[in-house]
């Protein structure tokens, strides 16, 4: 609770930008100051995947975690971003310099908002006690090990609850404990006010030039307000930053299916294995993913599918070292406990689960009104004549939404109906990838129904 | 002149649509399903907003007041009973001592999450310290201390069925 610990936040934070922004030089390269500066949301996240990822790997090879030893992994993946510049190069779009123009007054207007509420997130967490009972009994728990002890102490990380669970969350507290100076749990709700901070610039600099700001704000900004976002965002656990990496993977996708530049799926697939290792509802994220960009691009299949494919496999490959880790520890919990066809020894559950599920994704005092418009959103640009992206959504918030009913199904120790309270509702916790989705993916299907096709930007986006 | 700049001005009212064509299916339509999307989205989040705004105002305040101790515990405000106890056994316990949590009903002013949860708390709190089943030192919550044998010997106590001690073997 220190203006050292908040210093030290800030300098982590600038050296996870300063990975993001080499890497993203070297993938697409930048045609200005200002272009750099529009995507430095996105490289931001990026270097928090890339980080964290790094990070994980290093703790389950058995490298010793400190200090030095985060500053050099930044600094090898910066050097790497430099590396890969020039055998990249042909990768790399072509970018125009971009049409001179100022902010916007809508632009301006939204822009004022966004610095209030993010003042007031930050004013709200900076002095935010650790309650939620996940972030107190293994995340943090689990953070204060790596820090402690410099690794993935047997005793804690086979012992503390959900032990399965990946610890890309955990490294990067940890990373903020060693910056802020010592395990300071209640600044670390600062740590998550960045994510937070990051994930909206991201959103924001990747659309601007696609989606009318008209469009674009009004929807960033319900997706900003929902109850559950402002309530729940800066726990230190898990669900947002997975939430984050997920949405922006998902925007990303789509945003190849239509313009097809390499370093959208390559980024879209680094943010895909680091939500692998945030939680092992990432898996169920990315199947669902895959198969929206399967579905949305099966008319060109030759050459998606492949690419697709290579992203998906490149993604989960990030993981295997850790499921070495925990499978060679007989750790279990990753999957329900009624197993596949366990399932159909309970048909009972199926139709409870889908209206639990039901019930939380159209909660208004969770989500406002996100969902139905997400829901007329596809519809429009179906109607207007746009197909890619109203099939990805449908498909991908379809799938979700089943996938949520599966979990709900076949973890039988859930009483159903599922009415607990949202605070330690896993539901609501797997809807509010939605949610956070929504803000990326509902300006893009707006913009498709109102021009009637999609991406009508192709040619002057970049 | 006059009439055409009006011309111009009512041809861009809505993206290049004139009224009429809005009522046309499908463009206009779905062009005013578009407006009427942001409309909302617009309305509720400005809404929203100065609700948001005001619910993080008044959790800073909350927080700003809360005491050092109660952030500190965060969430075993709910389970911790005397808060004493786990401070002393920080401040007792070496940092590369082992120390075991013995929860029992005889904690006066439990909730119902002390019991099954406190041992859980201690881990978190007290880390570095790792807690072991055969550890020298023992904090016992509620437990009943005539199990714990004539080698335990109280260092700290509480009162209230709060105890931190260690065994002698």
């Amino acid at each position: 609770m220190t203006v050292r610990a908040l210093l030290g936040l800030a300098a982590l934070n600038a050296l996870l930008l300063g990975v993001g922004l080499a890497v993203l030089a070297a993938l697409r390269g930048f045609a200005s100051f200002r272009d750099a500066l529009r995507l430095s949301g996105l490289a931001y996240v990026l270097g928090v995947a890339l980080v964290g990822i790094a990070l994980t790997l290093e703790l389950v090879v058995g490298i010793p975690f400190s200090l030095a030893g985060v500053v050099l992994t930044c600094a090898a993946l910066v050097a790497a971003g430099v590396i890969l510049r020039n055998p990249l190069a042909g990768w790399r779009p072509q970018l125009q310099p971009e049409r001179p123009g100022g902010l916007t007054l809508v632009g301006a207007a939204f822009g004022v908002l966004l610095v209030v509420y993010l003042e007031a997130l930050f004013r709200a967490g900076r002095l935010a006690a650790l309650s939620a009972w996940d972030a107190w009994a293994f995340w943090v728990p689990k953070a204060k090990a790596i820090y402690f002890f410099g690794g993935l102490d047997e005793q804690f990380f086979t012992e503390l609850p959900n032990p399965t669970y990946p610890p890309l969350v955990p490294a990067l507290e940890a990373s903020a404990f060693h910056f802020m100076g010592s395990p300071d749990v209640v600044t670390l709700h600062v740590q998550f006010w960045f994510f937070a901070c990051g994930f909206v610039a991201a959103v924001a600099g990747l659309l601007a030039p696609r989606v009318s700001a008209l469009v674009l704000w009004p929807c960033v900004l319900l997706a900003l307000v929902s109850p559950r976002v402002v309530g729940r965002s800066l726990d230190p656990q898990a669900d947002f930053l997975l939430d984050y990496f997920f949405a922006l993977a998902a925007v990303l996708t789509v945003l190849w299916l239509l313009e097809r530049r390499p370093w959208q799926l390559v980024s879209a697939s680094l943010l895909l294995g680091a939500a692998l290792l945030t939680k092992r509802e990432g898996l169920l994220f990315a199947a669902c993913l895959v198969v929206a960009a399967l579905v949305a691009s099966r008319r060109d299949w030759r050459r998606t599918w492949p690419r697709i494919g290579v992203a998906a496999l490149c993604a989960v490959a990030l993981t295997v070292p850790w499921r070495l880790w925990f499978s060679s520890r007989d750790l279990a919990g990753e999957l329900p406990e009624a197993g596949f066809l366990g399932l159909f020894d309970h048909l009972d559950r199926p139709w409870p689960a889908f209206r639990s599920v039901l019930g939380v994704v159209v909660d208004y005092d969770l989500w406002l009104v996100l969902p139905p418009l997400v829901a007329l959103g596809v519809v429009l640009a179906f109607v207007a004549g746009a197909r890619v992206l109203p099939t990805y959504g449908l498909v991908l918030y379809g799938l979700m939404i089943l996938g949520f009913s599966w979990v709900l199904w076949s973890f039988v120790e859930i009483e159903l109906p599922f009415v607990q309270d949202e605070g330690v509702n896993p539901v609501v916790r797997l809807t509010g990838s939605l949610a956070v989705l929504s803000a990326g993916l509902l300006p893009l299907l707006l913009d498709a129904a109102w021009h009637g096709r999609d991406g009508r930007w192709q040619e002057e986006a970049e | 002149m006059t009439e055409r700049r009006a011309s111009d001005v009512t041809s861009r009212w809505i993206g290049g649509l004139r009224p009429a064509e809005l009522l046309e299916w499908p463009g206009g339509i779905v062009r005013l399903g578009v407006v009427l999307c942001v409309v909302v989205a617009l309305a509720f989040g400005l809404v929203y907003f100065v609700r948001a705004v005001d619910r993080l105002g008044d959790d800073a305040t909350r927080h700003s007041e809360a005491n050092f101790d109660d952030r500190e515990f965060g969430g075993g405000n709910s389970l911790v009973v005397d808060k004493r106890a786990l401070y002393e056994a920080r401040a007792l316990i070496p940092e590369d001592e082992t120390y075991r949590v013995i929860p029992g009903p005889g904690v006066e002013g439990a909730t119902e999450l002390t019991e099954p949860y406190i041992d859980q708390f201690a881990r978190y709190f007290l880390m570095p310290r790792r807690p072991a089943l055969d550890a020298r030192w023992i904090l016992c919550y509620g437990c009943d201390r005539a199990e714990l044998g004539d080698g335990f010997q109280a260092v700290w106590d509480g009162g209230g069925g709060i105890v931190l001690g260690t065994l002698e073997r």
